[in-house]
């Protein structure tokens, strides 16, 4: 018996040794914080991808990095962010096993999002089974806040419909007299939302929905539609929809004639690539924007360092700034819990406010707080995507008053393109 | 009322302008070289997306026709007389040449879609040329598309002609009908297979400048079109050029009036026409 009770005794003493040099041995080796993420690196999704969170993701982790990395408290230093990427290839499926093999197999530190409201409807629940914080970049959706309550791990950082464009979209519509509207809408999870919210904002505003259109993704003709819009008399035409739909459709307006007084295209008009396609044709078309280098002194070093020296083609005025809080404020959040352990973390996100180049930045119920918006609805004046429409609250900044109607399209240009603008 | 047909009539023939000239590239290159080439739609890519990248620095579209169309006509007759010749020389049956071959141009639809990304890049691009409206009789149509159908009409008939009035035309159509038996003939059967794929990717460089006048365009743009050229080729019969043709305006047509009616069903009208037609007639309208 007491041969036994050593022999206990002497295992005992070594597992307890063994498990205090497993500890120390973990805590040398983390050097790093692997983010991993699945992004459209090709398909369909990547034009979007590419402009919107990817200038973000890899301005952000530069910098970090540049300063050594973030200070975490439970290994006394700073960890430099690694970045790993698979590409989906757009495709929503492949998506989903990607986010998997990111958690289960490659045990990511931290999981960043995939691009697109659909793809983060099936991403979130994902993230949220396996306890992974999600900050949300391009997409968000009336359908994904419904949801928020039981998904405790997402944070959705882009505005959108009634967060807060539609309603803003409307108020300015009131008070230039817009008295009609036509929307042609896409047959997705996006045109559905946005067309439902704008039937409930519009006429509360007194415009009539005087036509509706849904059109599949990869249309190729619109002018039927057009004509039929034309023929209505709207004062102002509403596509809502992704980038080839409204560059389409900015395209067969321009060709038929046809110019209504308010045009406001979805997803698309915001980018850089779309002032580089239509030049002085852009005065006045409307899209969603959140701000611009006038916005504040921060914005305009944001804006500088991501644009200056670049092509137009990878400015985003609407989600870039929101992105860029939205990882300010989770890098903030885990200096604060000094962990790296998702739950502390993920309630202190929750709760807290911190400094952001927005300002005081906080999420209320997974959704960046809307008093945080600068602004909503921007319009192309004088190659400027102007913020003409935001919110009653102390941190909307309107650089320039909407001008309605539209000015006409310019006459045909000669065959070359327009300049690039900062 | 009137106005209104007219309206979708015509549009339906400006789009279907554009599918007839798309189908009779892979109507040539499956009907004569036996490649049912998935890849078509990359070279429809590859004729666009050069416009647009022409068009900055000041070159006509109309004027690149001259530029693309040889350039996709030299890519697409190495890569015949490169894999494809192999494939079909070390293939034990035509059937096994005709499988291998479709799963080569699988191959080939990423890697010059890839390439193209990392060129190009993946945004949306476009350029505004000739977008003023015409009137014809009440409805207004954008000068482009009419001119972009009147160009795709245009190399049609002239590549029918070519092949009805000239010797190398006829060898492709004999290469057509028995391609073992045009080789017995004095056909210089690897030769001939060899300009059909070209002919075909040449088609397709020629439709891709057009619609790259008409709508915006991107480097993952070319599948979705490969798929409407298949259900074209099918609709007119296989290997029939003259029913690609006439198969291009019929489904233009059909997707006019369905848009007109209920935007979001016009690609289902298209799968709906080729599951039919293959149930019902699968020759196509021309086909053997």
């Amino acid at each position: 018996m007491k041969h036994l009770k050593f022999q206990v005794c002497i295992i005992l003493s070594i597992l307890v040794i063994l498990l205090s040099l497993t500890a120390c041995t973990k805590e040398k080796k983390k050097d790093k914080i692997v983010v991993g993420m699945s992004r459209p690196l090709s398909g369909w999704m990547a034009q979007i991808g590419d402009s919107a969170f990817r200038p973000i993701y890899e301005t952000f982790v530069s910098e970090v990095n540049a300063q050594g990395g973030i200070f975490v408290k439970e290994y006394n230093k700073k960890l430099p962010i690694e970045l790993k990427i698979y590409d989906d290839k757009s495709d929503p499926g492949t998506m989903t096993r990607l986010t998997e093999k990111l958690i289960l197999e490659d045990k990511v530190d931290f999981l960043w999002p995939a691009c697109g409201t659909s793809f983060l409807f099936a991403q979130a629940p994902i993230a949220n089974k396996y306890n992974y914080i999600l900050l949300t970049a391009e997409g968000g959706a009336t359908t994904i806040r419904d949801m928020l309550p039981s998904l405790p791990y997402l944070f959705i950082s882009l505005s959108f419909s009634d967060w807060y464009q539609i309603p803003v979209l409307a108020d300015l519509f009131a008070q230039k007299g817009v008295k009609s509207a036509y929307i042609i809408t896409m047959a997705d999870l996006f045109g559905i939302e946005y067309n439902g919210v704008s039937g409930i904002e519009l006429p509360n505003k007194g415009i009539n929905i005087i036509g509706v259109k849904s059109v599949p993704p990869d249309i190729k003709d619109l002018s039927t539609i057009l004509k039929d819009a034309q023929a209505t008399k709207a004062d102002a035409l509403l596509v809502l929809a992704y980038p080839d739909v409204v560059f389409l459709a900015t395209k067969q307006c321009m060709e038929l004639g046809y110019n209504p007084k308010a045009f406001l295209g979805g997803p698309g008009v915001n980018f850089g690539p779309y002032h580089m396609t239509f030049g002085p044709a852009t005065e006045g078309v409307l899209g969603f924007t959140t701000a611009n280098r006038k916005t504040s002194p921060e914005a305009k070093v944001l804006f500088d360092k991501l644009y200056t020296g670049k092509p137009e083609a990878i400015n985003d005025w609407w989600g870039h700034i929101l992105y860029w809080a939205g990882l300010e404020f989770w890098k903030q959040a885990i200096e604060k819990a000094g962990t790296l352990d998702q739950k502390k973390i993920r309630d202190i996100m929750a709760t807290e406010t911190f400094n952001t180049i927005l300002g005081p930045t906080s999420f209320k119920g997974g959704l960046m707080a809307k008093e945080s918006h600068p602004g909503e609805i921007g319009q192309w004046q004088k190659g400027i995507f102007e913020v003409v429409g935001g919110g009653k609250w102390p941190a909307t900044k309107v650089t320039a008053p909407f001008v309605y109607p539209k000015p006409a399209w310019p006459k045909p240009a000669p065959a070359k393109p327009a300049p690039a603008k900062k | 009322m009137i106005v209104k047909i007219l309206d979708i009539v015509i549009a339906g023939l400006l789009l279907g302008g554009l599918y007839a000239l798309i189908a009779m590239g892979l109507s040539l290159q499956y009907g004569v070289a036996r490649v049912l080439n998935i890849s078509h739609g990359e070279f429809i890519m590859l004729g666009a997306l050069a416009t647009w990248f022409l068009f900055r620095f000041g070159v006509n579209p109309l004027v690149s026709l001259t530029i693309c169309g040889p350039v996709t006509f030299i890519i697409g007759y190495l890569l015949y007389r490169t894999l494809f010749t192999r494939l079909r020389t070390s293939s034990a049956s035509i059937g096994a040449y005709e499988g291998s071959s479709m799963l080569a141009s699988f191959g080939l639809l990423f890697i010059i879609q890839n390439i193209a990304l990392i060129a190009w890049g993946s945004e949306i691009k476009s350029y505004t040329y000739l977008a003023f409206p015409v009137n014809i009789g009440g409805a207004l149509f954008g000068a482009n598309r009419l001119v972009a159908l009147a160009f795709a009409v245009f190399i049609g008939l002239v590549f029918y002609l070519f092949l009805v009035c000239t010797r190398l035309g006829k060898a492709i159509r004999a290469a057509a009908q028995d391609a073992a038996t045009a080789g017995l003939m004095g056909v210089n059967i690897n030769q001939v297979l060899a300009l059909c794929f070209g002919f075909g990717a040449l088609m397709a460089g020629f439709a891709g400048l057009l619609i790259s006048i008409c709508y915006p365009i991107q480097a993952t743009m070319g599948l979705e079109y490969t798929i409407i050229t298949i259900i074209v080729v099918v609709l007119g019969g296989l290997g029939s050029i003259p029913g690609s043709f006439i198969g291009g305006f019929i489904l233009g047509l059909v997707g006019s009036i369905v848009t007109s009616l209920e935007p979001g069903l016009s690609l289902v009208a298209y799968y709906v026409i080729f599951m039919l037609l293959l149930l019902i007639r699968p020759t196509g309208i021309l086909g053997k």
